[in-house]
């Protein structure tokens, strides 16, 4: 059933606008395996697999199967069923005969057709409704008998088109489960589009993170998250501290101090953005004194059980900028706004990306900063930098 | 919904339905009367004079060369509005507010003033009389086959389409298995507004048909020019009205039948998500 999927060098320009809608996308997916292609509106991902199904042309590149090209070879002959984001269940076809399309349409009779279908129906718990209509099946359901009808159709590679991001937060999980559980089974190739970094991770292998129709990286999720190649990565994948500095050796200097990178971390010397995880930074008392930094509190968002804490760690002097760190309590961990807490920093979350060009230009590098491991900085005395400039962003979500 | 508002609808409902159907009782009673003269209220003999007179006449074959004309004016003018609503809803014509505006322009232009203009054409040209009749009608019923076809493209869904491709059928079995199928309410509704435009057809077919053309309208009309025919003509009448009212009560039969209403009882829950069977060959 499986395949590896190579695109190759993939472009294409609708035209009225001022970027292609993808420009040369080099992806490989090995057979078996899921890729998630992660991105927000408008950065090409739906291109990728309408390109990727055959629905739609690239201008140049190509697209491989098993080592073969597919570029000249109809939607329907490709092996490459799709699901979307709606469940595009056929009205005028019952929930079995929408399973049973493919083989219908292949030329099985309706009989086999619906044998091999009800197995299907089986496969994702809905063989109850095989007789229902499209348009008495809850959202939920009519996703579940989607994902039915594409695996039926045998696709040597599935593509999912953020399909379940319409549906309640429970129903995806419950859906996360099944698509876990037809990988188990089945082993299909899948490329899911998503621009839910936590569906990325709860789902796929890799993830290939596009921008305005380039591919800035593509890595295991994980390293997604602990190293992201830059901020638009950082950024998509929900990072939220970014910290502006100069790298000096293996350090990052900033309004948080000198602060030792991890060995695998080693950017070129300059202005670069510290990055690291909100998950990754612990609330303490103040008067810590293992704590990394010390800050006040601007603001606390509740976010389920858990709150994201917003922290003003403040310059050296007033005319030196504040650095902006987001934390995430646990739960039951209760702090106020205005409140002085100390920060703890994993070293090893840390990594550095390259700043955005107006910030690299304006920003005026400190000086001065004692190294140190884990670095501290405090809001009131201790060795501070003579200039710094801190860098942040304020805690959107990513368009 | 209230008492007395409930009473107001039915009130009103029956008052239209009063207003449709009592034009025809006196087509009724005059089709089935032999003898009536005023002031009497209904007819002193009852017979079927008016039905043996018409068939007399060729109603029959007037009405066989009506549904030709239907049929034929269907027949082009529903894949034609077709293609142009298809065309005009995914945007490939260019000036397409223009276009629209052309494809409707039959339905503002005077016809009498227009047929006389293209009969002479169609003289100079040498073509038929009946093939200039069903293009010129054609022509007419263009509008009504565009508009009904472009509601129907606007609720269409184009990525069932794209859905099916990659579930494996060609561009022809889409066509035959989801495009068709999706559009067929809006096709029936512009098929049956491009029969009525042929068959009940009567300047196009007078002036291009040259009096020559005896279709139901024309033998309608001439009946009723004559003293003393009021049976026949009640009779032709309801020849003419026999067809649609038929086909309209047989469409709304059968979308009552086919009809995508939602379940009474919802449905079952999912089951929660736990082992899963591999379809044979699957793996």
């Amino acid at each position: 059933m499986s395949a590896r999927l190579d695109l190759r060098d993939l472009s294409r320009d609708y035209g009225g606008s001022a970027a292609p809608a993808l420009s040369d996308l080099d992806l490989t997916v090995p057979a078996g395996s899921c890729v998630a292609v992660v991105g927000p509106s408008g950065s090409g991902k739906t291109t990728v697999l309408r390109l990727t199904s055959g629905l739609d042309r690239p201008d140049s590149g190509d697209v491989l199967l098993d080592g073969r090209s597919v570029l000249g070879v109809a939607p329907e002959e490709r092996g490459m069923a799709m699901v979307f984001q709606r469940p595009l269940l056929f009205p005028h076809r019952n929930v079995l005969d929408n399973v049973a399309f493919s083989a219908r349409v292949r030329g099985a009779s309706r009989r086999r057709a619906r044998a091999e279908a009800a197995d299907y129906l089986s496969l994702v718990h809905l063989s109850e409704l095989a007789g229902r209509q499209a348009w008495e099946l809850s959202g939920g359901q009519a996703q579940r008998v989607a994902l039915a009808r594409a695996l039926a159709a045998r696709p040597r590679v599935l593509l999912l088109d953020e399909p379940f991001s319409a549906l309640d937060a429970p129903l995806v999980e419950e859906m996360h489960d099944l698509v876990r559980q037809v990988r188990e089974a089945l082993s299909p190739t899948i490329v899911l589009v998503t621009h839910d970094h936590v569906e990325a991770t709860a789902l796929a292998d890799e993830a290939a993170v596009l921008s305005v129709g380039r591919l800035v990286q593509h890595d295991p999720v994980d390293r997604l998250y602990t190293r992201p190649a830059s901020l638009v990565v950082a950024r998509q994948m929900g990072g939220r501290n970014e910290i502006m500095g100069t790298v000096r050796g293996h350090h990052h200097d900033s309004v948080l101090g000198s602060l030792r990178l991890p060995v695998d971390v080693r950017p070129p010397p300059g202005p670069g953005v510290l990055v690291f995880r909100h998950e990754a930074v612990q609330v303490t008392d103040p008067d810590d004194r293992t704590a990394d930094a010390v800050g006040a509190v601007r603001e606390v968002r509740p976010s389920g059980p858990r709150r994201l804490v917003i922290i003003e760690v403040p310059g050296a002097s007033a005319v030196e900028a504040r650095a902006v760190v987001y934390a995430e309590t646990a739960p039951g961990h209760r702090v106020g706004v205005g409140e002085r807490v100390g920060l703890h920093l994993s070293p090893h979350a840390f990594t550095v990306v390259p700043p955005e060009p107006s910030a690299a230009s304006t920003y005026a590098e400190p000086t001065s900063i004692p190294a140190r491991d884990g670095g501290r900085r405090r809001g009131a005395g201790g060795q501070r930098p003579a200039v710094s400039s801190g860098h942040h962003r304020e805690g959107k979500e990513p368009a | 919904m209230s008492v007395p508002l409930r009473t107001a609808r039915g009130v009103l409902g029956l008052l239209l339905v009063a207003w449709f159907a009592l034009p025809l009782l006196p087509l009724l009673l005059w089709a089935s009367s032999a003898t009536w003269s005023g002031p009497s209220p209904l007819p002193q003999e009852w017979g079927l004079r008016g039905f043996t007179a018409a068939l007399g006449d060729g109603a029959v074959e007037a009405s066989l060369r009506s549904l030709a004309v239907g049929i034929v004016v269907a027949a082009l003018a529903t894949p034609a509005g077709a293609m142009a609503a298809r065309a005009l809803r995914l945007g490939t014509v260019r000036r397409p507010r223009l276009v629209a505006a052309v494809l409707l322009a039959p339905v503002a232009l005077p016809p009498f003033a227009v047929v006389m203009g293209i009969d002479v054409v169609l003289l100079r040209l040498h073509v038929p009389a009946a093939t200039g009749v069903v293009l010129v009608l054609t022509v007419a019923a263009l509008p009504y086959t565009t508009y009904l076809m472009r509601a129907a493209y606007v609720a269409y869904d184009f990525d069932y389409e794209d859905e099916a491709r990659t579930l494996g059928a060609s561009r022809r079995t889409v066509w035959w298995h989801v495009r068709l199928p999706l559009l067929a309410p809006g096709l029936a509704a512009a098929t049956f507004l491009a029969f009525l435009v042929g068959w009940s057809d009567y300047i196009v077919t007078l002036l291009i048909g040259g009096g020559r053309m005896v279709t139901l309208p024309i033998l309608l009309a001439s009946t009723a020019a004559g003293p003393g025919n009021e049976p026949t003509v009640a009779a032709l009448s309801l020849a003419a009205l026999a067809p649609p009212t038929v086909t309209l009560l047989l469409a709304a039969l059968l979308r009552r039948q086919l009809s995508p209403t939602r379940s009474a009882d919802p449905a079952p829950p999912t089951p929660p998500v736990s082992g899963v069977p591999v379809p044979q060959g699957a793996a």
